[in-house]
């Protein structure tokens, strides 16, 4: 019964964040895009940092790659829009196999330098290529039609959060949590761990990669270093750590409410929206390291003594 | 032949600085087993103090660079103390998680106060040069690689010689004994963490002197600073300048053969080529 009440308050969810486009104002819903698909990525760092342990400092080649999938599909090959967002998202995928490969044998800061490294090193690489438009970018066909974007980005986000919900029941997500926790005893335990942190690494590029497809034809002109953005990797991360990593709804909450907050700071400097970012992750990761979704109970349980407790496991 | 040469001199001569740079974080990993993420932001730091030091009081670089180092001791130690301390237990993720933070605090709060204008320190001396044996060794950059080499000496003393050295390293070996001892590691994370600090804040000085400022540099100084560590070895000052001079000679063959904007590909994907080939060794020490 309880069940029925959790999926039936979802779905009406869904639905009232489905029909914004049509209720609410211009700025609300190009706002509400930019959550939307902020939240997306989120939720695919969460399959790789939050579930796996591996924290990726890279994801938004992915989504770079996704981007410069379908705009190099629509706008040199006159494809259309769904062929284009294909194009990308197999751009995306692919490089998670091919990177994931051998650095994914790397572990804890290794692997995290080296797609920091990753990051750094894509958007050089493709401001070289010919058919990327080199550093002057590409342009795609207009397309007016924010109502038909948030849509694809909300279907998206949700597509993300659903699977994520059947990584955590699947016998996959044991798998990456068994490695997270330990990753010789998972491997002894008869777990493939090399092609579950591939696949988990994979899900995280589709789903980023799709993303950047779409922000690429809503906003219709992409260029190297708006395409590989790193401060994409700041946002992603910090909202799914600030939600909460490994759990299904932490970082789409995470990012809807950080989204929020940093859209009214910026409406003064936006100097001031990266600083917060940057001091609520500082803030997070002393007293609430599990997330806002874990907050919840453990506030209710211990009031302020849960963040006492909080700092006494991990202080020196 | 001549340009090959002279290529090497100028790469080597910047390699010395980008050891001088990846000191400070192999000391903070190898003995809190922390990879502070923020610690090319505490390089841009140092750079700044040194511009402001030079610009504003008139100070000469060279000079001002025990100043800067004092000052990022100091607020190396204090954020230790009263922040990093408090996390310094926790899983891996969480010390990568703070030091990212930081990173992103710094980097902003950078632009702020001093704004997105690149910078550089230009002493009156910094464009001279001489002749040696055909080859042109610009003077700015020879006195960065001296004080790197000095400092990396000094550090190097500091640690094999000296009590509190001594205490430093106990507490990497094993935490629990060098306790036991009457080490307070408290005090010794702290200290080790203002001298990885002011390792920087030197780094960011010399950096100002050979190169641009900006409050964006910190990231990819980072990145190079952890690769210098590896390529060195974490708990060997003057084999991390081996490791920065070697990539500081790869960065310049490459600008000079390839093309410049390959350079931080080199730097990366001589990284992953290293953690690849011989992780055994690096994971037995990490």
């Amino acid at each position: 019964m309880k069940n029925i009440v959790t999926v039936a308050a979802l779905v009406a969810l869904v639905a009232a964040l489905g029909a914004v486009p049509w209720l609410g104002s211009a700025p609300i819903v190009q706002f509400g895009i930019n959550a939307l698909l902020v939240a997306t990525l989120a939720q695919g760092w969460n399959i790789i940092g939050g579930y796996t342990g591996y924290a990726s400092f890279g994801n938004s080649v992915f989504y770079g790659l996704g981007t410069y999938g379908t705009a190099i599909a629509m706008a040199n090959y006159h494809l259309p829009f769904g062929v284009g967002l294909v194009c990308g998202a197999v751009l995306g995928v692919a490089c998670a196999l091919l990177f994931g490969l051998p650095i994914l044998r790397l572990r804890g800061p290794y692997f995290a330098i080296a797609t920091l490294g990753l990051s750094a090193v894509m958007g050089a690489l493709v401001s070289n290529l010919d058919i990327a438009g080199r550093n002057i970018g590409l342009i795609l066909p207009l397309f007016r039609g924010d109502e038909l974007f948030y849509e694809l980005a909300l279907g998206l986000l949700v597509l993300a959060t659903l699977t994520v919900f059947w990584v955590s029941r699947s016998r996959f997500g044991a798998g990456l949590v068994a490695i997270r926790e330990n990753e010789d005893a998972a491997a002894v335990m008869g777990i493939n761990t090399t092609l579950y942190k591939v696949l988990a690494l994979a899900l995280a590029g589709f789903f980023s990669a799709l993303a950047g497809g779409i922000h690429a034809y809503w906003i219709t002109f992409i260029d190297p270093s708006s395409a590989f953005d790193s401060t994409l990797n700041v946002k992603m991360v910090i909202m799914a750590v600030f939600g909460g990593p490994g759990t299904v709804f932490g970082p789409v909450i995470g990012a809807f409410l950080l989204s929020g907050i940093s859209e009214l700071l910026a409406s003064n400097v936006s100097t001031v929206a990266s600083l917060f970012y940057g001091l609520v992750i500082v803030l997070a990761v002393v007293f609430m390291p599990k997330g806002l979704v874990d907050m919840g109970g453990g506030v209710r349980r211990l009031g302020w003594k849960y963040f006492i407790q909080n700092i006494r496991q991990n202080r020196l | 032949m001549e340009l090959f040469a002279q290529i090497v001199v100028n790469g080597m001569l910047l390699g010395g600085l980008y050891g001088l740079m990846a000191l400070g974080m192999g000391l903070v990993w190898g003995v809190l087993n922390i990879v502070n993420l923020a610690h090319g932001a505490l390089i841009m730091l140092g750079g700044y103090a040194v511009y402001y030091l030079y610009t504003g009081a008139g100070i000469d670089p060279f000079a001002a660079l025990p100043i800067a180092m004092l000052a990022l001791f100091c607020f190396g130690f204090v954020l230790q103390k009263l922040l990093l301390n408090l996390i310094v237990r926790s899983a891996l993720l969480n010390t990568l998680l703070i030091t990212f933070g930081l990173d992103v605090v710094f980097t902003y709060l950078a632009q702020l106060a001093f704004s997105a204008d690149f910078r550089t320190i230009n002493p009156p001396y910094a464009g001279n040069n001489f002749s040696f044996v055909g080859l042109t060794i610009p003077v700015g950059r020879l006195a960065a690689f001296a004080v790197a080499l000095l400092l990396a000496g000094l550090l190097w003393l500091f640690l094999e010689r000296t009590r509190t050295g001594r205490a430093i390293r106990a507490t990497a070996q094993n935490l629990t004994a060098a306790r036991l001892y009457g080490v307070n590691p408290k005090t010794i994370y702290a200290l080790t963490f203002g001298i990885g600090a002011a390792l920087a804040g030197a780094a960011g000085g010399l950096y100002g002197v050979v190169g641009q400022i900006t409050p964006y540099i910190g990231v990819t100084l980072t990145a190079k600073s952890f690769v210098i560590a590896i390529l060195g070895g974490l708990d060997k000052p003057l084999g991390v300048i081996a490791g920065g001079i070697a990539l500081g000679v790869a960065e310049a063959l490459t600008a000079l053969y390839i093309g410049p904007t390959y350079t931080d590909v080199i730097g990366f994907g001589l990284l992953v080529l290293v953690l690849v080939s011989r992780p055994a060794q690096i994971f037995e020490r990490a």
